[in-house]
């Protein structure tokens, strides 16, 4: 698993790419933006192949990370296996999930200048 | 690949979780052949290969100690258009009745055992002397 991350002003913008399982799991927990507590991030999924339910429970763990349950991580991008996932466990009740980056890029920051 | 047998004994380690993956991906495919890049194809092998995934994960992760290295054998069968297979694990006993995990509490485990009985057509544990034996099935 690669992990790459920009910034959109105060967003930080984590793309992961290839398989999310118990194996990679840890270094995205070990995220530096994810284990922020006030970085609100966009978790964009267009390149993973593959994920799991220790993925998604670190996916889980990192929002349980974030001071704002709400918009803390916001997710965009799923491919259908990936999306399947989320919809088995009914884990997507828990995020605003986007088919683009930019969208969800502009609802985090409007969610997070709300609150400041 | 109808009547044959594969099978695959893989150290108790993480690190292999993926070749278990792989092999069920690989294996699928061959079953579903040239509707592997139909989208029931695909529903179909995704679906195996996660299956074989969680229940691989969930083996290593209650592996127990021991002086001799712990190792979980899977064991693929295809027949009557139905592809099957077992995981075989010494572990402790467990079941595979286990509840859905409140979504309000943000829960981090617990969804491997939901998931195998969502994807899987047909899904079974049963304890064989020191082993557990959970076999998933899937119809083309």
């Amino acid at each position: 698993m690669n992990i790459t991350e920009t910034s959109n002003g105060a967003i930080a913008i984590v793309a992961i790419e290839g398989r999310l399982d118990a194996l990679s799991a840890p270094e995205l927990r070990n995220n530096r933006s994810v284990i922020d507590p006030e970085k609100t991030v966009v978790l964009n999924l267009e390149k993973l192949d593959f994920m799991n339910s220790t993925g998604l429970g670190a996916i889980v763990g990192a929002l349980n990370q974030k001071l704002q349950p709400d918009f803390g991580i916001v997710l965009s991008c799923m491919n259908d296996d990936v999306r399947s996932v989320f919809e088995i466990t009914n884990v997507q009740k828990l995020f605003h999930i986007f088919d683009d980056t930019a969208a969800a890029v502009e609802f985090a920051t409007t969610r997070q200048g709300a609150h400041t | 690949m109808n009547n044959s047998n594969i099978t695959l004994t893989l150290p108790a380690e993480r690190l292999f979780a993926r070749v278990a993956r792989q092999t069920a991906s690989s294996v699928a495919d061959l079953v579903i052949g040239d509707d592997r890049h139909e989208p029931a194809g695909r529903d179909f092998s995704h679906a195996f290969e996660l299956a074989v995934s969680e229940a691989f994960t969930n083996s290593v992760t209650h592996a127990r100690e021991s002086a001799t290295p712990q190792v979980v054998k899977l064991t693929f069968f295809f027949e009557q258009r139905q592809l099957v297979v077992s995981v075989h694990d010494a572990n402790d006993p467990f079941t595979i009745e286990t509840p859905v995990p409140d979504i309000e509490s943000y829960p981090e485990n617990g969804f491997g055992l939901l998931i195998i009985r969502k994807v899987m057509d047909h899904v079974t544990y049963r304890r064989e002397g020191n082993y557990n034996i959970i076999s998933m099935s899937k119809t083309l």
